[in-house]
């Protein structure tokens, strides 16, 4: 066989060739998102060159608990008195060796605190910490192929020095580069969170987002608890009806009957197609005893088509 | 102890789809009771009702998955009702998938060299002493 070594350097020849193009196409992916994060020009001008919070307690985690960690860090910042321990058993898996993203929130919602999704932007959390407030970060410290899963808090940054400053692991205000941050962060999809009382609401947060946060708060801790929180979004959407609508649902809960009719009147006025909010109107004004008023929004919630109609049909013949 | 449990995971599936139900299935009785934020926020998105039916079934099969996970029968329960419903379907449609922030490094030497590597070019951060 005369031929055949020639084939198998031939066959080897190509095989390294192809050793090399993969190589290099998994070099480009691994490096393609690794970029410095950029900041819009306005954001740029507004914000201060640096941040950092001092006042943001630190605590080591132990084991696998950089979760728990976390969340008493930030709760801590903001005066809830809960301890690490306290945390464990009500955030961390131990099937998993690690704390899930959605029990964080939920976590955070147990202590009387708002939890608030941020934007998945550098700017997002920037302007948070340029506001004082402690952000809870996750990130991806390894690979994709082999991720090491990580909440840590971000508490300052310099725009100057391009570094971040984090309460991270066992380590206290750890520096990271921009660089190496945003490699690890984007890992995770940017997810960040601030834990924030309600009456308080993120810089740069949108209506939808903002109400979501504030009724899922609500239904675990009740009107009572939520009523700050809608009223800062009314006063920071006023032109939100179902942020109005919101806020009548919660004075109604607290037998604040009046307002909560004013809310809903508000609410029907920016939004005169919202027919849960008629409806909501109509079923308070019966309450009240005003018949002919809740005639007229319960005929208005009626004629709207929609899942709200049904109900707004029965009410109407039980006046 | 299997069987104990062949007997006793059908008591507590009852006991917890039971015990949800009750809570769950209170926004949609009947009444002069005002429609809540809530249920106009999931109506907004255009969730269907079939789809609150699977919310309360998701809850339920969280807290069949938070018990598989070792978490404490105590807190279960609240764990699970400080969840929204969009998290609770999120979190019974996908927890085994979930990343879980933990921190800890199972990998081999391979793995090593190459996160090694990474780290010194600033694209990772598992080792600190490469900073």
């Amino acid at each position: 066989m005369p031929d055949a070594i020639p084939q198998r350097i031939a066959r080897l020849i190509n095989a390294r060739l192809a050793g090399v193009i993969a190589l290099a196409f998994a070099f480009l992916l691994i490096t393609g998102c690794a970029t410095s994060p950029a900041l819009s020009e306005t954001a740029q001008q507004q914000l201060p060159r640096q941040s950092q919070l001092s006042d943001v307690p630190f605590h080591a985690q132990r084991d696998y608990q950089c979760g728990p960690a976390s969340l008493a860090m930030v709760l801590h910042a903001d005066g809830v008195d809960v301890e690490v321990d306290t945390l464990i058993p009500q955030v961390f898996l131990p099937g998993r060796e690690g704390s899930v993203q959605p029990e964080m929130l939920a976590t955070v919602r147990r202590h009387g605190r708002i939890p608030f999704v941020l934007d998945t932007s550098f700017e997002a959390l920037v302007t948070e910490l340029a506001a004082g407030r402690p952000v809870v970060v996750m990130q991806n410290l390894s690979l994709p192929a082999w991720p090491l899963w990580h909440y840590a808090v971000a508490i300052g940054y310099d725009l100057d020095t391009r570094e971040m400053t984090l309460h991270s692991g066992e380590e206290a205000a750890r520096i990271e580069s921009f660089r190496r941050f945003n490699a690890t962060w984007a890992r995770s999809d940017r997810w960040a969170f601030v834990a924030l009382p309600p009456g308080e609401l993120p810089e740069g947060v949108a209506e939808d987002r903002a109400l979501e946060a504030i009724a899922d708060y609500e239904q675990v801790q009740g009107a009572a608890a939520a009523l700050p929180a809608w009223e800062a979004l009314v006063g920071r959407f006023p032109d939100s009806a179902l942020g109005h609508f919101a806020l009548g649902n919660a004075r109604y809960e607290l037998g604040d009957i009046e307002g909560a009719i004013e809310a809903f009147e508000h609410a029907t006025d920016i939004h005169p197609d919202l027919a849960v909010g008629w409806l909501n109107l109509g079923l308070a004004l019966q309450e009240q005893g005003q018949r002919d008023a809740a005639q007229e929004a319960l005929t208005r919630a009626a004629t709207l088509p929609g899942r709200w109609q049904a109900k707004a049909e029965a009410a109407l013949g039980a006046q | 102890m299997k069987k104990l449990c062949r007997i006793l995971s059908p008591l507590l599936i009852l006991a917890l789809v039971l015990g949800s139900l009750s809570v769950s299935a209170a926004p949609l009785a009947p009444g002069s009771d005002l429609i809540s934020t809530q249920a106009a926020l999931s109506a907004e998105r255009a969730d269907s009702d079939r789809e609150r039916i699977h919310e309360v079934l998701a809850r339920d099969d969280v807290q069949a998955q938070l018990v598989a996970q070792g978490v404490d029968l105590d807190e279960v329960e609240a764990r699970v009702a400080a969840l929204s419903d969009a998290e609770a379907r999120q979190m019974a449609d996908q927890l085994e998938e979930m990343p879980a922030g933990a921190s800890v490094v199972g990998a081999l030497f391979a793995v090593f060299v190459i996160l090694l590597v990474t780290d010194i070019l600033g694209l990772t951060n598992v080792f600190p002493f490469t900073r």
